[in-house]
């Protein structure tokens, strides 16, 4: 950890003189803080991670160490280079670049006199608390928060402002914290208990609002910016999602206090965590791992499903990298980076714990897991659907083991014939492999006829074995697959009439198909059996038919369907194939063992009782199958169609070790590492994002780089304090955080812009004045509509649509319907809205809310002329300050009273002389009783919108 | 000036410039605005170069850019390829298959030969389809590329790369990137305006005109011929314009009282905004109506007053481009003409389709001339990508009607205006119309011309996201296509 008060100084002069006064002034070079921006500004571009020239890199200690001699910078290549009066020997040569200033040359001499000791990006370096100052601030005693601003504040010459009256502490609080201001009740509470003790009001308002429901919609809103949350798939069609559980799962878990440790942990990996004794809470981690769901998926037809599915492991890259990390690691897909010590195979090596997932960019979503609709059915679902799957999982099992036990014989000298205009050829030694040939079409059968393989007596199952086309090609870039949507067997002995034998059940080789296999069994159902919607290996498909004696020279005819194509162009038909047959009686015997059939009829019974619950079917994250699993290659240039070496999973070296050190590490390793003590990103990158939340901008105010191109935090020491305690003795706990944070003194200062300091520091980085700037858009519908006593604050359920303006609901796909009802959804919190990417909310779209699409870990605020239009003119804001005004016509007492009525509620405070003077002449200037034109103005005030 | 102190300044001044919006402010009026230059100010010139380049001179001010959603069929419109129609029905040569990715065909199509007669138009006798006979008359206003490239065979992403330079979702519009670069030159109107022709919207809908990782405030502003032409422009009902005005009276005063209190900069914005707001419920609904046009325009364009259609939007189009909006974005719907169906085929779609947009774009071209707005707008006409000169064969098989599949390799769009070339033609694919045979220009190249001809150096306006410094014309290199300058 760096020395507290040496920093803070040196700090303070970079700000004020930069690097070179830094190097004479004190003896101690810092290689992050004073050498590596040198390297960076006047040598990556081309010794850098996008091109190593002469295999140089600025990025890494080994590679620059053969050019220094450390403790010796006269003997060292590295100055000779760049003090040479030859052009054609100087660095950086005079076409690339001017020579370095003799300032820099100085501060890399003293570097490399003190020894070239390398060190890392601040942001790379684990935070840790503080040595505090002797706080000589009076009597008071303050918290680490207010010490290190007040040292930064005196520093700068800056004089903090007093602090802002209680009760406009009180609505910023509520509306920062619960998003919506104090009701009439809190306030009189408030002034109440502030007239008893002070500072336990202060301490009690605050456990208030954090006990609120609101504080998890503040923050769930925060977080589904940071995860892409919509409802709608963003590309193709950009079609509804059900997406809704995991944004009802967010809120509570924020409502709840989870930890973020555990946060992280259910997100990144629930799907891979043991079960415990309660089904209905373990659904909550399958909920979570929604997460990387939220990618978009593209329906349009004729798309390719594994360009997509590609598309959406790299963006769960950048966003886990970028939400919980602050690290956008979007330029190491292609190449190394070029600054940070981050190599392009690292890049690869961490997709690797996203790449391995059964999902496909499919338009159905799968996988899913089915959620009631109404939570109070989630017990009885839950653990009916853990039973299900468990006796399911052991019949597959023991299905699959009679496979395995099975004698199979390999039809041979076969005849192929396909129903369509598509060729068919056989091939092999033993003329046993079928394989079409040239344009394939669509809802094929294929036929497949030969004699019974010699010696069989009996038939009791046949084995579909798909090949890829091309094997060696699939394990890099999966073929397209197959699905058998039904199949018909029939035997013919040689002068008897067709006899056919029925098809019973049916088994895949996987324990968990995205397909119910048994689906083709069913001849009106194109879907069915088979490597769903790509193969990366050999497939294999049994049939399990009615057991059926064979006479010698039986021929044995079957026919395959395959009606389904996935995006309307790509047909699911086995290309190149082979089938079996067995007269084993093991599956006979799996099929019909009384206690098979009595776990299967369990199974029925279970399902027709769970098909009872309502439910939505949730895209979850889902490993596959270990004996299926998916291989990771590095692209060449971020290509995926040129892949090259294969990597395992790992995280960058960069960074502290990744657990299991002699096993490859899975997602579950990937959630301990995040959110292990010494991470040096993932706690500073929350404290940071609450800060931003409460004070309007970030420590460091690039809340989405923390990496070497980001901006410096202004508060250093404060950020790793907090981080550091973050994670230690506030145990990942938000709301500890949040309490600490608004009942600090930096938080409760007057907003007040005084001249003087506006002038020194107008963005107020140093914190001299409280939180500014405007609320964010679900903040400022729903306060405005909690003033007009409309707001519905009812928790969870699926998206809601509010009134739009006319106009706007224009959906590529025209089912996709905007009805706006009069019951209650037409005033819920702002964050049940639904949200399309395609067609943000008017609303949501005028006040910066972002679309969506990708991790957004900052909203921009911008003041604009539409959002004017939005809060005079919108359905919504004319419906509230119509009830507003209602409100203050119907209320008892004179003029003021009511006035003072409106006010408390929008601003929580009682009106000034000027401001009834002025709103009591609009009242006699417009018609009617004006007061619809009061609430007007008081919704639109600046200061009903700010902190 | 080091690094620290260079990104606090930066994190500052992004903060100033998300409180204004420059999207309707008059003080960038002049060619490039100060954003711009402040922009260029920052990283990149700190540590390159010590000159103040700021770019080529400008030679258009405005853009009115058309874009046919579904991709039209460049061998039934402009590239005429009398070749092809010998080998129609032949089956297509493996060397066109190989490596190629189609949405719909299989196997081994058969070639498809131009649909339509085509005729040589204007002195600079360039091939216009019979389907176009009036933007036959004004052809030499046009500069062709025969050779435009994608990297897209699907069309959401497809006109996200036309669009925005990148096939995901959430990159800048050429119009955010304008007019966040720009600036505005109204400061009643928005700068960037977006007009849809009514059916189908495109898919990816508010992405094509998305300000993306840039302030929220470029996104392009949807106007609309039917109903409130802006969301919310209309007062209540019930509220007349002077209670308005006494309304707007009484929150100023409120928002004045406030501001001496807290002295925060940003109550004078708002302040401004909904003064703005006031004074667009004016001038929108105005710019928006074309009622008072004389007959001799309806004529000219085929206008219907209260229609929602692609001829009302050219016309409206140079109504706005006349009040000064910087980034005119007309969609016109229905292009896709695969032959799946009667509307999506060469046969009866694509005619259907020419007759509601031939008229009114030589309209548009001929009123901008006579009003002497040729020399400082850029019109530019295309699709997200060509269509193959293979007959499409659906599911594998023979389709009822005749149309053509995708095809990125090779595809025609025109530019009319300032500094362009007119009556030339870049670029000429191969006997087939199927691959480039000269001068292949991706759209990173078309993108970096657009800019330059907006006098912006397309390398020079970058915005840092997700660890890059993003650009319009993305990583690759992109170069300034100098044979379609004039």
């Amino acid at each position: 950890m760096r020395n507290g008060g040496t920093l803070r100084t040196i700090l303070g002069c970079l700000w004020l003189g930069g690097s070179a006064a830094l190097a004479s002034e004190f003896q101690s070079v810092d290689f992050a803080r004073d050498v590596r921006p040198i390297f960076n500004a006047n040598c990556a571009a081309c010794h850098g991670g996008v091109k190593e020239t002469s295999g140089l890199s600025f990025a890494y200690e080994d590679s620059v160490a053969p050019y220094i001699e450390a403790g010796d910078a006269s003997a060292s290549m590295l100055i000779d280079r760049v003090v040479d009066d030859d052009p054609d020997f100087v660095m950086p040569p005079p076409e690339h670049g001017p020579p370095l200033s003799a300032e820099q040359v100085e501060t890399l001499r003293q570097w490399i006199d003190q020894g070239a000791r390398w060190g890392e990006h601040w942001a790379f370096e684990p935070p840790a608390m503080a040595a505090l100052p002797k706080a000589n601030q009076g009597s008071e005693s303050l918290g680490p928060v207010d010490v290190l601003i007040n040292d930064a504040l005196r520093r700068e010459g800056l004089t903090a402002n007093p602090p802002a009256g209680p009760t406009r502490w009180l609505r910023r609080m509520r509306m920062d914290l619960t998003g919506t201001p104090p009701t009439a009740g809190e306030l009189n509470r408030f002034g109440a208990e502030l007239a008893s003790s002070a500072e336990a009001a202060f301490v009690r308002a605050v456990d208030r609002a954090l006990a609120d429901p609101g504080f998890g919609h503040v923050l769930g809103s925060v977080w589904l910016d940071a995860v892409r949350y919509a409802d709608s798939r963003g590309l193709g069609q950009d079609g509804r999602r059900e997406m809704w559980k995991y944004r009802d799962w967010v809120i509570d878990t924020f409502n709840r206090g989870v930890p973020m440790d555990e946060f992280t942990r259910m997100q990144i990996a629930g799907d891979l965590m043991p079960p415990t004794d309660d089904p209905a809470s373990d659904l909550d981690r399958l909920i979570a791992t929604a997460a990387h769901r939220l990618t978009q998926t593209n329906e349009e037809g004729g798309t390719d499903d594994e360009e997509f599915r590609t598309e959406a492991v790299l963006d769960r890259v950048a966003t886990v990298w970028q939400a919980w990390m602050g690290v956008s690691f979007g330029c190491v897909q292609c190449h190394s980076h070029p600054y940070d010590p981050i190599r392009h195979e690292e890049y690869y090596r961490f997709a690797a714990f996203f790449n391995d997932t059964a999902d496909w960019d499919l338009t159905d979503d799968l996988p899913k897991v089915s959620v009631p609709v109404d939570e109070r059915d989630r017990a009885v679902a839950a653990e009916l659907d853990r039973r299900i799957e468990t006796e399911r999982r052991a019949d597959w099992e023991a299905g699959d083991a009679a496979v395995e036990e099975s004698d199979w014989r390999t039809l041979t000298d076969i005849e192929a014939s396909t129903d369509k205009s598509t060729a068919i050829e056989v091939v092999g030694d033993a003329v046993d492999e079928f394989r079409l040939v040239g344009t394939v079409e669509h809802h094929m059968g294929i036929t497949v006829g030969t004699p019974t393989p010699r010696g069989l007596r009996r038939l009791t199952a046949l084995r579909l074995t798909g090949l890829p086309i091309d094997p060696a090609a699939a394990e890099r870039d999966a073929e397209l697959g197959f699905v058998v949507s039904s199949i018909g067997v029939s035997l013919s002995s040689p002068h008897g009439e067709p006899r056919k034998v029925p098809v019973v059940a049916v088994l895949s080789d996987e324990p968990s198909p995205l397909i119910d296999p048994a689906r083709s069994l069913d001849t009106d159902d194109p879907m069915g059996v088979g490597p769903y919607p790509r193969m990366l290996t050999t497939r294999t498909a049994v049939f399990v038919v009615e057991p059926a004696d064979l006479g010698e020279g039986d021929r044995v005819t079957v026919t395959m369907r395959f009606d389904h194509a996935t995006n309307g162009s790509y047909p699911m038909i086995a290309r190149r194939g082979r089938v079996a047959v067995t007269g084993d009686e093991a599956l006979h015997r799996w099929r019909t063992d009384p206690r098979r059939v009595a776990a299967r009829e369990r199974i029925d019974a279970w399902r027709s009782v769970r098909h009872e619950i309502r439910s939505v079917g949730l895209p979850v994250t889902r490993q596959r199958d270990a004996r299926f699993s998916r291989a990771s290659f590095v692209f060449d240039r971020g290509n995926r169609l040129t892949k090259t070496d294969r990597v395992t999973a790992g995280t960058p070296g960069l960074f502290p070790p990744i657990g299991a050190e002699d096993a490859t590490p899975d997602r579950t390793d990937l959630a301990d590492w995040m959110v292990r003590d010494d991470h040096p990103l993932t706690a500073r990158v929350m404290v940071n994002r609450v800060w931003a939340m409460l004070f309007g901008r970030g420590i460091v105010p690039t809340q989405e780089d923390f990496g070497s191109s980001g901006a410096t935090p202004s508060h250093p020491e404060l950020l790793d304090d907090l981080a550091a305690r973050f994670a230690g003795e506030m145990a990942w706990d938000v709301k500890r955080l949040c309490r600490e944070l608004v009942l600090s003194a930096a938080y409760r200062r007057s907003s007040r812009a005084t001249p003087k300091s506006m002038a020194v520091d107008p963005s107020n980085r140093w914190r001299w004045r409280g939180p500014s700037g405007r609320y964010p858009a679900e903040t400022i519908r729903d306060a405005a509509l909690a003033a007009a006593g409309l707001l519905d604050r009812s928790i969870g359920g699926p998206p809601v649509h509010p009134p739009i303006p006319e106009g706007v609901w224009k959906p590529f796909q025209a089912d996709d319907a905007w009805e706006t009802g009069d019951d209650g959804s037409r005033y819920r919190r702002t964050v049940y809205t639904y949200t399309k990417r395609s067609i943000p909310y008017p609303m949501m779209q005028a006040f910066d809310a972002p679309t969506r699409e990708f991790c957004s870990a900052r909203r921009m605020t911008s003041n604009t002329p539409l959002q004017s239009l939005m809060t005079l003119n919108d359905t919504t804001f004319v419906e509230a300050a119509a009830a507003l005004g209602a409100a203050m016509r119907t209320s008892g007492g004179d003029f003021d009273d009511r006035l003072t009525l409106g006010f408390r509620r929008v601003l929580s405070r009682a009106p000034t002389d000027d401001e009834r003077t002025a709103l009591r002449t609009l009242t006699s200037d417009v018609d009617g009783d004006g007061w619809d034109a009061v609430a007007m103005v008081l919704l639109n005030l600046d200061e009903a919108m700010t902190r | 000036m080091n690094r620290t102190e260079r990104l606090a300044r930066e994190a500052d001044a992004i903060d100033l410039r998300q409180r204004t919006r420059r999207h309707f402010l008059s003080s960038c009026a002049t060619g490039l605005g100060a954003a711009y230059l402040a922009d260029c100010a920052g990283a990149e010139r700190a540590a390159a170069e010590s000159s103040a380049t700021v770019g080529p001179p400008p030679r258009v001010k405005r853009v009115i850019y058309l874009h046919m959603i579904g991709a039209p069929s460049q061998l039934e419109l402009f590239d005429y390829k009398p070749e092809l129609a010998r080998y129609s029905g032949s089956d297509c040569p493996a060397e066109y298959l190989e490596g190629q990715r189609f949405a719909f065909i299989q196997g081994t199509p058969k070639m498809l030969g131009p649909q339509y007669a085509f005729e040589r138009r204007g002195e600079s006798g360039a091939w216009v389809s019979e389907l176009m006979p009036h933007f036959g008359s004004v052809v030499d206003e046009a500069c062709f590329i025969k050779t435009m490239q994608t990297d897209q065979f699907n069309h959401g992403p497809a006109q996200l790369m036309v669009h925005t330079g990148s096939a995901r979702v959430g990159s800048p519009s050429m119009g955010s990137w304008v007019t966040w670069g720009l600036g505005s030159e109204n400061e009643d109107l928005p700068g960037y305006i977006v007009l849809l022709s009514g059916g189908r919207p495109p898919r990816v809908g508010g992405a094509l005109w998305s300000s993306g990782f840039l302030p929220s405030v470029y996104q392009g502003v949807q106007c609309r011929s039917v109903g409130n032409p802006v969301l919310n422009v209309a007062n209540p009902d019930g509220i007349s314009r002077r209670d308005r005005r006494a309304t707007l009276d009484a929150l100023d005063r409120m928002n004045r009282l406030h501001h001496e209190r807290f002295a925060d900069p940003e109550t004078l914005t708002r302040i401004e905004q909904a003064e703005l707001a006031f004074r667009m419920q004016m001038t929108v609904p105005e710019a928006m109506s074309i009622d008072d046009e004389p007959e001799h325009v309806h004529q000219d364009y085929g206008t219907e007053p209260g229609k929602e259609s692609f001829a009302n939007n050219c016309l409206l189009a140079r109504r706005l481009a006349e009040r000064g909006v910087r980034f005119i974005q007309l969609f016109d719907w229905g292009w896709d003409t695969h032959g799946s169906n009667e509307m999506e085929s060469l046969s009866i779609g694509l005619k259907r389709k020419t007759r509601q947009v031939d008229r009114p774009i030589a309209a548009l071209l001929r009123d901008l001339r006579r009003r002497g707005m040729m020399d400082d707008t850029l019109v530019v006409w295309g699709g997200e990508f060509g269509r193959t000169s293979m007959m499409e064969n659906r599911g594998g098989a023979s389709m009822k009607f005749t149309g053509r599949d995708h095809n990125p390799n090779a595809f025609t769009i025109w530019m009319a205006g300032g500094g362009v070339r007119a009556g030339h033609t870049h670029g000429e694919t191969d006997d087939m119309g199927y691959l480039p045979a000269t001068a292949p220009v991706h759209l990173r190249d078309f993108h970096a011309t657009l800019l330059h001809l907006m006098g912006v150096d397309h390398r020079k306006m970058t915005f840092p996201f997700q660890g890059l410094n993003q650009k319009l014309t993305g990583v690759k290199e992109a170069e300034v296509v100098r044979e379609v300058l004039a």
